[in-house]
């Protein structure tokens, strides 16, 4: 076969195997390479600052859930408490036992046992938990026993390296008297804020937590659910709906800090809410105060949700029901409806995770109580969990510390399994058309 | 595998395959592609002809679970041996959309595109004297030239596939792939396309897919006809449309199936 | 009875209503004499809502109105005579006495708290017994008119529907009301503060110190460029240099390189960043990063750094945004048709090439818009900066020395015990207003900007 006459070219072929043409090549891999290292980097870089944190938290953090205690030998009646057996029995139990004087003697009681610094190794509270072991045994009032008490906090911080040599030269005292014991911290998980880290706990924050939760998601998920219906399937195009739709897009995206401020506008300064006027009638700390302002906030966030999966619900089931003669809210309530909810619902969870980890509108309208009770219903005082880690931050003495990461791990875990529940929702439920 | 030697063919595939995952797509072809013809692939949608023009020049390499087997050489060279460097290859086998597809950027910066990339122009005017030149050779020069500066996406649509096919001159292939170039375009457009193709040949080697029986009867001196997979006949144009030697042949030209 | 074990009472009563009704539809249905308009349920729906809707909106009133009617009845009680007539007082003995009318083991009490006490308690329970019975009438009447109405003929399917359609209407209203009350309320605290304020101090004062605030030049102290100055320089600038970079690569090495299955799951792991509270960021800026960064400074030969400098705040800012300008690119690269792609690489550019010369540009305004979204958030995130920036009101260009933000500052001058009227309190109010306005700006601009990129693509 002949080769074809070689056209008129104007310029040389270029020569794809010359020396500067392979060097040329060579710098262009090279910065390919290059390229795609620096994004394999920001990635990995990215993915390594979640680690850090999340290590950084759990090494400061778990010690928070242990708790040294120390065994104090205790004679109630010898040491002098008076108070009857039958006074514990009553809801006065425990100021008969505060005004009978129990702190001190069980104080005086770890002077004995320990050595006259013996007192200085008892946390605060520790007198306490004698309380709570006398109310649960009343036969200790009479005799001689072992209570275990929570040890001060740095008396722990000794017991881990970190602490002053005289806290030292006691805690190697008390280990030769195998005085000392460690354990799961259940305290935290079952009490609330106190003013002795040793003593704090989570469980009222937690639960301030899910009272708030429960009004947001009361209000801001039939509301947002209906308002994506009405914008969705319902409302005519004009202006108004131009209106309401401009708004939830820029309420979605207006910074959390001004919710607070329209919350402490509005509750405080309009309906005076812990305000004078009716006197504190609710206080500013409530539930229910707090969980309003949140579902404000994440209430676009559902709406935009349900919009788009209701969107995603084919017009063939819309028409299939309308021809079988279904009145408009019929279809939409029994067909659209059913098929939209887990969309719906992923959207919801990843908004009340959104909301659960909201600290500033809260900080802002007044949540940041210092709540020694958890709270018993949506008008109590209480805090949530977020602001208790602010409060907690906030505070000056080193045992917080490990409380702060702590209650930064429980927060953690809540929001991770909440999100997992969104992502296993949107797996189990992806769209079957 | 085999040794090179010089061979007479631009481009010859030998028993090529390709698969996606478990689906073969194109089932052992084997074809030769020569520099003063324009070769058309053609058959009904579906039936790997533009899979198997992909492999001409590598481009089956962006899609993760494509395998190609078999051998394609260019200029005798194995272009998927590890020595053939894959972005030389496309520099020499340049390829044409079915949907135009320029760069939004300006008409100039598309053209300019390939000889930036690959170094091939030593100064500035030596760039625009390319672009000029590639502008020319498309056939869009005289369109275009007093607004180089526009965005190649104002274009009208038949405008922009030749722009496309600038940008592929621009870089002085070897050989050109065009992948249905004209069935996004109205029949205007697509005669200055196909009138395009006939002035190209010769310079360039050149393989067009259709679908359009009489676009390829028009453009074309040598067809290949697939189906589902496989080549069915292979051979000068005018054979193909007058006397096909296979009944699926002559029943797709015919119109029994398409 | 408290509010909301009432709500669920009547909720009963609505389920008993529903039950009633749908019955007696169906005894219609079956007697055979005329054939029913709507379906048996649907007179259920009927009857149910008569029944718990008024009540239900009788009690959101009451509860509103019924402290003040509680108050007021102790305060007419003989008992309440001997209190105080200045107001803070009184009140504090008034919160006391619920108190004990709580817990009445509550000894550290004022005496005169435990004498109103039982007043309290007797006051309350008499005005809940009140509420309880109304509602309950409200409920038996409106379940009684409704049942009364179920005939054959009974349109109550469009009844129960057009309810219905007007509570989606409320509901979709509820999104307007909030934005009419956000901008009002900080538009009508803004006013107050402008009238002790002039305005142009505020917007163009560069001294900030609230905690001395001359009473007869308020505004002297309260002038808000430093603020705005340390805003924009940790949430625009610093905290977007370390987001835009980490963010777009992430972004391009996920969507061009990355193997699917490292897709699936770094996606999800950067997307974890965004999920992470702030207050957890704002703790580690505080307790890892700000040392961090001090300890460099020093280095850097400044032995009196802050240990609340605006790097510190910035860099954790920037890596919390990092999730949201990379899911911005994702989106927008994705948005860039496969053929702009193959049309790059076919004429035998790299991967690295076809991303920065034509994906990265083509994605532009998408990218932009993202950019734009990050930084509005930038300005807006309150409690890294709270935790780990600094209250003094500087302006500097040092990354390593201190900054405070508008939002920073919001909060401090909120969280004292300043009156509710003070110009300390209200300026929180003007800056509010200010970052408001800044963040729907920079929305509307970059929701604009994705428009129209979207539209040039379809």
């Amino acid at each position: 076969m002949s080769k074809p006459a070689a056209p008129p070219s104007e310029r040389r072929p270029t020569d794809w195997k010359g020396a500067a043409m392979q060097k040329r090549i060579r710098r262009r891999y090279a910065a390919e390479r290059r390229f795609r290292v620096l994004g394999a980097g920001a990635v990995i870089l990215s993915a390594a600052f979640l680690g850090f944190l999340l290590l950084t938290m759990v090494a400061q953090g778990w010690r928070g859930f242990t708790v040294t205690e120390l065994a104090l030998p205790i004679d109630l009646r010898a040491d002098g408490l008076k108070i009857e057996r039958r006074q514990l029995a009553t809801p006065a139990a425990d100021l008969a036992l505060a005004s009978a004087g129990l702190e001190d003697v069980v104080q005086n009681a770890a002077v004995r046992a320990f050595g006259p610094e013996g007192d200085g190794y008892l946390a605060p509270s520790a007198w306490l938990a004698v309380r709570t072991a006398v109310k649960r045994d009343p036969s200790l009032l009479e005799r001689r026993a072992t209570v275990y008490v929570p040890a001060a906090t740095g008396f722990d911080q000794a017991l881990a390296g970190e602490g002053d040599p005289a806290m030292e030269a006691g805690v190697a005292r008390l280990q030769k008297l195998g005085a000392i014991s460690r354990g799961f911290n259940w305290a935290f998980l079952r009490e609330s804020d106190s003013t002795d880290p040793v003593a704090v706990g989570i469980w009222g924050a937690l639960k301030g937590s899910l009272l708030t939760m429960a009004i947001t998601f009361l209000i801001a998920f039939p509301v947002g659910v209906l308002s994506a219906i009405y914008l969705e399937e319902y409302a005519p195009k004009n202006r108004w709906t131009d209106l309401i739709e401009v708004s939830i897009n820029n309420l979605a995206a207006v910074p959390s800090i001004i919710f607070g401020l329209l919350g402490l506008a509005v509750f405080l300064g309009t309906w005076q809410i812990g305000g004078h006027v009716y006197g504190p009638m609710l206080p500013r700390s409530a539930p229910l105060v707090g969980g309003v302002t949140l579902a404000l906030m994440i209430m676009p966030v559902i709406v935009i949700a349900s919009r788009n999966a209701i969107k995603g619900v084919p017009p063939s089931i819309r028409d299939a029901a309308l021809g079988i003669g279904a009145s408009p809210i019929q279809v939409v309530f029994h067909h659209v409806l059913p098929l939209a909810m887990p969309g719906i619902l992923t959207g919801t969870i990843i908004g009340m995770a959104r909301a659960l980890g909201e600290t500033a509108p809260l900080l802002l309208i007044g949540m940041r109580a210092f709540i020694v009770t958890a709270p018993g219903g949506f008008t109590d005082p209480s805090t949530v969990l977020p602001v208790q880690i602010f409060l907690w931050s906030d505070e000056v003495s080193r045992g917080f510390v490990e409380k702060t990461s702590a209650a930064i791990l429980v927060l953690l875990a809540v929001l991770l399994a909440m999100n997992g529940l969104a992502i296993y929702l949107r797996n189990k439920f992806e769209t079957r058309w | 595998m085999t040794v090179a030697s010089p061979a007479p063919h631009k481009m010859s595939a030998r028993g090529v395959s390709v698969s996606y995952g478990d689906k073969q797509a194109v089932k052992d072809v084997s074809i030769d592609v020569d520099m003063d013809k324009v070769t058309a692939f053609i058959g009904p949608s579906g039936c790997g002809k533009s899979t198997f023009l992909r492999t001409f020049n590598r481009m089956n390499d962006t899609i993760a679970s494509a395998r190609v087997t078999g051998e394609i050489t260019l200029d005798g060279e194995d272009i998927y041996s590890p020595d053939m460097d894959v972005v030389q290859l496309r520099a020499r086998v340049g390829m044409v959309f079915q949907k135009p597809n320029p760069f939004p950027k300006s008409i100039f910066e598309n053209v300019a595109y390939g000889p930036r990339i690959h170094g091939l122009a030593s100064s500035k005017t030596d760039l625009e004297g390319i672009v000029e030149r590639s502008l020319k050779r498309a056939g869009l020069w005289d369109e275009v030239k007093d607004r180089l500066s526009d965005s190649g996406t104002a274009l009208s649509g038949g405008q922009q596939q030749r722009l496309c096919i600038a940008r592929a001159i621009a870089v002085d292939p070897e050989v050109i792939l065009m992948d249905e170039p004209a069935s996004a375009l109205d029949p205007i457009a697509t005669a200055k396309i196909e009138e395009l193709i006939h002035e190209l040949r010769g310079r360039y080697a050149i393989v067009i897919v259709t679908h359009n029986m009489q676009q390829a009867a028009r453009v074309s001196q040598r067809t290949a006809f697939f189906h589902l997979g496989q080549l069915v006949e292979y051979g000068e144009t005018d054979n193909i449309f007058t006397a096909p030697r296979e009944e699926r042949t002559k029943d797709y030209i015919t119109g029994r199936y398409g | 009875m408290n509010p909301f074990a009432l709500s669920f009472v009547i909720l009963g009563l609505g389920l008993i209503g529903w039950l009633t009704a749908r019955a007696r539809a169906l005894r219609f249905d079956r007697g055979g004499a005329k054939r029913l308009h709507s379906l048996p349920a649907q007179h259920g729906w009927f009857v149910a809502m008569w029944t718990v809707l008024p009540p239900l909106l009788f009690l959101v009133v009451w509860s509103a109105v019924s402290p003040g009617l509680v108050r007021q009845t102790v305060l007419q009680s003989p008992t309440a005579a001997g209190l105080s007539d200045f107001a803070f007082e009184r009140d504090s003995v008034l919160a006391q006495a619920r108190e004990v009318a709580k817990n009445p083991y509550d000894t550290e009490a004022d005496p005169l708290a435990r004498q109103l006490a039982p007043v309290v308690r007797a006051a309350r329970n008499r005005y809940a017994w009140t509420g309880t019975a109304a509602a309950a009438l409200l409920a038996f009447a409106g379940a009684a008119f409704a049942l009364s109405r179920i005939r054959p003929d009974f349109r109550a399917r469009s009844k129960v529907e057009r309810t219905l359609m007007m509570g989606l209407l409320v509901a979709s209203l509820i999104a307007i009301f909030t934005t009419i009350g956000i901008f009002a309320s900080l538009f009508w605290e803004s006013t107050r503060f402008f009238s002790q304020v002039p305005i142009t101090q505020f917007l163009f004062g560069t001294h900030w110190s609230p905690q001395v605030i001359d009473a007869k030049d308020p505004g002297a102290s309260l002038g808000a460029v430093p603020l705005f100055w340390g805003t924009f320089f940790i949430g625009a600038v610093i905290a977007m240099l370390v987001a835009i970079p980490f963010g777009l690569m992430s972004a391009v090495y996920l969507t061009q390189y990355a193997s699917a299955t490292t897709r699936r799951w770094m996606k999800p792991t950067l997307e974890m960043l965004a999920g992470v509270p702030t207050v957890v960021y704002g703790y580690f800026a505080a307790l890892t990063v700000a040392p961090a960064v001090r300890k460099l400074a020093v280095l850097l030969g400044d032995p009196f750094a802050s240990s609340e400098s605006a790097l510190a705040a910035g860099l954790v800012m920037g890596v919390m945004i990092i999730p949201f300008v990379s899911s911005m690119a994702d989106d927008s690269l994705a948005a860039v048709p496969t053929a702009m792609r193959d049309g790059s690489l076919a004429m035998g550019a790299t991967t690295s090439e076809t991303i920065s010369r034509v994906l990265v540009p083509a994605a532009l305004p998408g990218v932009v818009a993202g950019v734009l979204l990050a930084v509005s958030r930038a300005i807006g995130e309150t409690m890294i900066v709270v935790m780990a920036a600094s209250g003094a009101a500087t302006i500097t260009l040092n990354p390593l020395q201190s900054a405070t933000t508008v939002t920073k500052q919001i909060v401090d001058l909120l969280t004292g015990e300043a009156e509710f009227d003070s110009p300390k309190t209200l300026a929180a109010f003007a800056l509010g207003l200010t970052l408001f306005v800044i963040t729907l700006l920079l929305n509307i601009v970059a929701l604009r900007v994705v428009k129209k990129y979207r539209e040039a693509y379809e």
